[in-house]
């Protein structure tokens, strides 16, 4: 059974090879860039660019990780839509014209993209507003809708606007979740507490992506709330153990908020309504009142 | 009134019964050579003696009593054991190893009464140790750590010594030495039950010899009457001559004449 | 005489070591208060600023240190007088493997998160499951004890190694595998009130096998006819082991070699007599940990300096120097 199975995937790849081998060898006609017509998207961040700008008849597969985080940004994204595990044998495969990944991808991704004559998109990851925009203009360019892309900008653009209009109050929050570094200055988790209109102390911190902070420092710092990651992965980790710290439970026992970790790791224009998630659950802390 | 008895020991590795229906009765006074070719089951008798091993049949009482049924503390003030090349793992001081001898009359907690001192004294000064009290154990040579561990036995004047082969490895001066000493200790009203190679030794200085052959007891009795020729030749399959007698007496083997 | 007041002097300095290594824990972290504030933080309402740090963060610390190295030295102690061998230390006989490999399961299955008495008690399960396997595979004689431990020691590494592999997240796994490596940080009272009393139980334990430690300088026959039954000492060095240490390790990680290294440096003071050796060794453990915490706040790096890793890097050089002087003595 299982080496029936074995032959059948060799004897499938390598006719896929054998099929490309024989496609790339045929000129593509000149003009007009053709709309790629199987997308394949390796990277959790481009796939939900990717499931939101392009027609699912389009997308060849996303990333299996992106299932989570596709139904927290819209329940129902990535339904119909295969899922890849970005191995050599799903590229051979699904033999994509367009493949999206992060810029931090295996050298082994661009060969595998020539083999089968796939353009390969690398996108960077986006860590401000300003990088959103133009990582949405990149992606809606290679797929081929840049319609799409400046629509969900210019949604976003309108909630940040209106987010500047009718900011929380300058509340000082860092995002601490127990671990050892808190996300600085040059992180997205950054940029989402200032568009909210908080501050964030991990920005004064000399290192500009995570900086070393504990629990002397929070104590000396007294921010009025903590920011808490929610992973979708939903497993235990040692960051419960320690958050749950004594000192912390007592100082910050409603003050904690909880954010879904996916959201802030992906800069998306989905980001300005985090933003806005941030802000509402900011105006609701209860006074501070330290006591000391 | 000290006597040992062991009734019918019997302990087997696997098939083989390494000591076979043993029987002794021993009493103060005495001074019991264990004799016997290598894997006769000397060491295996003495353990069990000692009551550190149990016997597979039969038993061993001290007065009378099972050794079961005494309790290990009471059981090691009255008697001691001194196993094959006792030695010493840590380099502690003769003083203390000698004073670990003391170790079953302690209170449950604390350290050594200062009555105790003195016998450790004693004890330093009976076996000419005094000079090297403070030594590490671990530098004394051969001679003077078998005095020392002797003097360790003895500190704590137990009824009843037992000691492997107290002479192996000792130079004809050292080891002339201790038989002496075991001797004395024996005639000064304790049982000393030790297990020899030297037959010279054991002739010259024991009051009692008990001789065993695969395991069972050959012989059992005073010296004079029981080491014979006969005997030694049935042992040790080896012929000699037992000349000369008390201080002087020697056992000497006769040269296999088929050989050069 | 001279030796015994040796031996009382050597306890007393090490204690006056300890005592000022603690001082020093409590002005070091990454918020520096200066020892005036500190004192007028004491005497202030509470609460303020310098008092919630000493009293919530750095002394539930110290103290810890302080258990979690007499522990571990009071361990090394008892186990070297045991097995006669001087690399003796409480992870030859499976027992810190074991506590590990118990709290990695409760840290993986998530039970450290619906109740806070887990990871310890997992520890401790842990650490006294591996503690009956050595003792029963264990049986008869030293070496096969150092064996057994050491074959108990793999098959927990082998299980911790599974756990690392099938964890759920790459996050996951880094979780576990810096938490083996040993760290204090962050530790509150609540952390000292579940290790303390199986510590303190277990420090009982192996205090009560001293006698027959020190009968075991003459080797086990000689011991035994003196009155020590070796099977009890056995079970009391290795239970109280697996409860002192097993409990050390689930609220501190991984922290290797204080418990070789304390005796060591201890012996020579005391006359080499085991019993002896206990209680300074005990001190000496907790100073040393103590030093090594205020280290690892104190060396200025990029991500913080773990506790294991530091004990690791002083404990090996120690490890040659041991070797290169056992080959000097030796015959």
């Amino acid at each position: 059974m299982i080496a029936a199975g074995r032959l059948l995937t060799i004897g499938a790849v390598l006719a896929a090879m054998a099929t490309n081998v024989a496609a790339s060898a045929q000129p593509r006609p000149a003009g007009a860039p053709a709309k790629p017509m199987r997308i394949m998207s390796m990277n959790i961040c481009t796939d939900l660019l990717v499931l939101q700008l392009a027609p699912k008849s389009r997308i060849a597969s996303v990333s299996y990780l992106a299932h989570d985080a596709a139904n927290t940004v819209e329940p129902g994204l990535d339904k119909g839509v295969a899922a890849n595990h970005g191995a050599a044998e799903d590229v051979l495969l699904e033999s994509p014209d367009l493949i999206l990944t992060g810029s931090f991808s295996p050298p082994a991704t661009q060969r595998l993209a020539r083999q089968v004559g796939a353009r390969l998109v690398l996108v960077d990851q986006a860590e401000n507003f300003e990088q959103i925009r133009a990582v949405t203009r990149q992606i809606g360019q290679a797929v081929g809708e840049p319609g799409r892309a400046e629509a969900l900008i210019a949604r976003m653009d309108a909630k940040l606007a209106q987010l500047k209009a009718s900011a929380a109050p300058p509340i000082r929050v860092v995002a601490w979740d127990g671990g050892k570094t808190v996300p600085g200055k040059g992180t997205l988790t950054n940029a989402i507490i200032e568009a909210a209109g908080a501050v964030n102390i991990g920005a004064t911190l000399p290192d500009a992506t995570y900086g070393r902070y504990d629990l002397e420092e929070l104590i000396r710092d007294r921010p009025a709330a903590l920011l808490q990651g929610i992973s979708s992965w939903g497993g235990p980790s040692l960051q419960d153990d320690s958050s749950a710290n004594r000192v912390v439970r007592t100082l910050y026992r409603g003050r904690r908020i909880t954010y879904p970790e996916m959201l802030y790791g992906c800069g998306l224009p989905q980001s300005a309504d985090a933003a806005i998630v941030l802000r509402d659950a900011l105006r609701r802390l209860p006074k501070q009142g330290w006591a000391y | 009134m000290t006597f040992l008895d062991a009734h019918d020991i019997t302990v087997r590795r696997g098939s083989k019964a390494i000591v076979d229906g043993v029987s002794l009765h021993c009493a103060r006074g005495a001074f019991v050579a264990v004799i016997g070719a290598n894997g006769a089951g000397k060491s295996t008798l003495l353990s069990v003696l000692t009551g550190l091993l149990k016997p597979d049949e039969g038993q061993v009482t001290l007065d009378s009593r099972p050794l079961a049924a005494i309790g290990a503390r009471d059981l090691a003030r009255r008697r001691a054991y001194l196993p094959q090349n006792p030695r010493a793992e840590w380099p502690i001081s003769v003083e203390r190893l000698v004073t670990l001898g003391l170790l079953p009359h302690l209170p449950a907690f604390g350290n050594l009464p200062a009555l105790f001192t003195p016998r450790v004294v004693r004890a330093l000064e009976a076996h000419d140790l005094l000079d090297r009290r403070e030594q590490p154990a671990t530098t004394l040579s051969g001679g003077e750590l078998a005095r020392a561990m002797l003097a360790r036995a003895l500190v704590g004047d137990p009824d009843i010594l037992i000691a492997d082969e107290p002479t192996a490895g000792l130079d004809p001066r050292h080891a002339l030495d201790c038989a002496v000493r075991l001797r004395a200790y024996a005639l000064s009203g304790k049982l000393v039950i030790a297990a020899l190679h030297d037959l010279t030794l054991a002739a010259r200085y024991a009051t009692h010899v008990a001789a065993l052959e695969q395991g069972r007891l050959a012989a059992f009795g005073p010296i004079e009457t029981v080491l014979t020729p006969a005997l030694i030749r049935r042992v040790f399959e080896v012929d000699a001559c037992v000349g000369g007698e008390g201080r002087n007496t020697y056992v000497d083997f006769a040269s296999d004449a088929s050989r050069p | 005489m001279g030796l015994l007041s040796r031996a009382a002097l050597t306890t007393a300095g090490a204690f006056a070591a300890l005592i000022l290594l603690f001082l020093l824990s409590l002005l070091t972290g990454r918020v520096w208060l200066p020892p005036a504030q500190l004192i007028h933080g004491l005497a202030a309402p509470k609460p303020n600023l310098a008092w919630l740090i000493l009293s919530e963060l750095r002394m539930p610390r110290a103290v810890l240190a302080g258990l979690v190295g007499a522990a571990l030295g009071l361990s090394g102690a008892v186990l070297q007088g045991l097995l006669r061998n001087p690399l003796a230390e409480p992870g030859l006989l499976g027992v810190s493997g074991g506590a590990a490999l118990g709290a990695v399961i409760a840290l993986y299955f998530g039970l450290s998160a619906h109740f806070a008495l887990a990871l310890p008690l997992m520890g401790l399960i842990g650490a006294l499951g591996a503690c009956a396997l050595t003792l029963s595979f264990g049986q008869g004689g030293t070496l096969t004890l150092i064996l057994a431990g050491s074959a108990v020691s793999a098959l927990s590494g082998a299980l911790l190694a599974l756990a690392l592999n099938l964890a759920p997240s790459p996050y996951a796994a880094y979780e576990i595998t810096t938490w083996l490596l040993g760290s204090l940080a962050d530790r509150s009272w609540d952390h000292v009130m579940l290790a303390a009393p199986f510590i303190l139980v277990g420090w009982v334990l192996l205090a009560m096998t001293s006698r027959a430690l020190d009968a075991l300088t003459l080797g086990e026959a000689q011991a035994e006819s003196l009155g020590v039954n070796l099977n009890r000492v056995r079970l009391l060095a290795l239970v109280g082991t697996a409860l002192s240490v097993g409990a050390a390790t689930s609220v501190a990680g991984s922290i290797g070699f204080i418990g070789l290294v304390a005796p060591h440096l201890v012996r020579p003071f005391v006359g080499y007599r085991p019993s002896k050796l206990l209680l300074p060794s005990a001190v000496l453990g907790a100073a040393l940990l103590l030093f090594a915490d205020i280290a690892t706040r104190i060396i200025p790096t990029q991500s913080e300096m773990k506790l294991g890793v530091l004990t690791s890097l002083i404990g090996t050089p120690f490890f040659f120097w041991l070797v290169v002087r056992l080959r000097r003595t030796a015959p």
